[in-house]
């Protein structure tokens, strides 16, 4: 109990508080006279457009006489506006329609092209690091006398004689097996 | 110590005796209380009638609509056509026509993996749209998109 009672009955804002305050403050100079309308997707004063969550923050569109004109119309019979009023109400409070924003906006082809060109660039950057960068082969991987003589090796001391190299190898008759 | 730790030993000793020796007698047993949580389970009519009456409210603003619908479109269900029409209803109560078409679109996206359920809900708030003269995202021509590019498969045709 006693530590409960040391966190003060009133608090001040903390200075993180005060941050987020402060945060929240530059977000609304942000934002010129648009309407907040509500939580949205985290309760910031953002648009986003998301299929999951309908409705942001914030209208799309700042507060301008048009459209002030054509909200005083939309107060009265909804029979009364035609389409086009519709949909500049619409695209008022949302930037695009969920059919818009589940388009194909074609990103896939330079994605395609970049992931292309990073591929080919690490193949040239290989080429290059094999001309100018590393030193040559060791003798034991280019000399094919030694490739044989270490194989020999192998076999005389039987490397994975169950299933592997010295299985496949005939002592007997001193050969590989038929 | 030593005496305080014997003597809480025993009370804790002889409760269990003592519990033992109850369950061995089950006719005293029955009367034991049950710890277990009791969760309700909300029926489809209770949630239904929840949302109707959250958007019947006369007060409710407009922040409140659209955290509701917010809520509706994450949930993994698509809204009864009660609920719809309760929504549009608060739309035309706040003066909102934007809400209502961006709804419908929300539900339309929301009831694509049976296509038989955008159409029912269409036919059951019929009435509701004629009433407040709400046109559909089709009759807006907002079924296909409006200001997007042209699909790449489409562009030669």
């Amino acid at each position: 109990m006693a530590l409960l009672r040391v966190i003060p009955r009133k608090a001040t804002p903390s200075i993180f508080m005060q941050q987020v305050a402060r945060l929240h403050n530059v977000e609304r100079d942000k934002i010129g006279n648009r309407d907040v309308v509500g939580w949205g997707i985290n309760g910031m004063y953002s648009y986003v457009d998301h299929v999951a969550f309908p409705m942001p923050a914030i209208r799309f569109k700042e507060t301008t006489p048009e459209i002030t004109a054509l909200r005083d119309r939309e107060k009265g019979d909804w029979k009364k506006l035609s389409v086009e009023d519709k949909k500049a109400l619409y695209r008022a409070s949302f930037c695009q329609t969920y059919s818009e924003m589940r388009a194909p906006d074609g990103r896939w082809k330079s994605i395609t092209g970049w992931v292309l060109f990073a591929i080919s660039a690490s193949f040239w950057i290989y080429i290059w690091e094999k001309l100018f960068v590393y030193p040559p082969m060791p003798d034991t991987i280019t000399n094919l006398e030694k490739r044989q003589a270490q194989l020999q090796r192998m076999i005389d001391i039987r490397v994975d004689p169950i299933d592997g190299l010295a299985s496949k190898w005939d002592y007997e008759n001193n050969r590989w097996k038929k | 110590m030593m005496r305080l730790i014997s003597q809480r030993m025993q009370t804790a000793v002889r409760g269990s005796l003592t519990v033992a020796r109850r369950n061995l007698k089950p006719a005293t047993a029955t009367g034991a209380v049950r710890f277990m949580s009791h969760e309700v389970q909300e029926t489809d009519e209770e949630f239904d009638a929840r949302y109707v009456a959250y958007f019947s409210r006369p007060d409710i603003d407009g922040w409140e609509v659209r955290k509701g619908m917010n809520t509706l479109i994450g949930m993994d269900l698509v809204p009864d056509p009660k609920i719809i029409i309760a929504a549009l209803k608060a739309c035309r109560r706040l003066n909102d026509y934007a809400l209502t078409t961006r709804f419908l679109e929300a539900i339309k996206m929301r009831a694509e993996t049976n296509k038989e359920i955008y159409p029912y809900v269409l036919n059951e708030i019929k009435p509701t749209l004629d009433e407040l003269g709400i046109s559909t995202p089709e009759e807006m021509g907002y079924d296909k998109p409006e200001l997007a590019l042209k699909s790449v498969f489409d562009v030669h045709s």
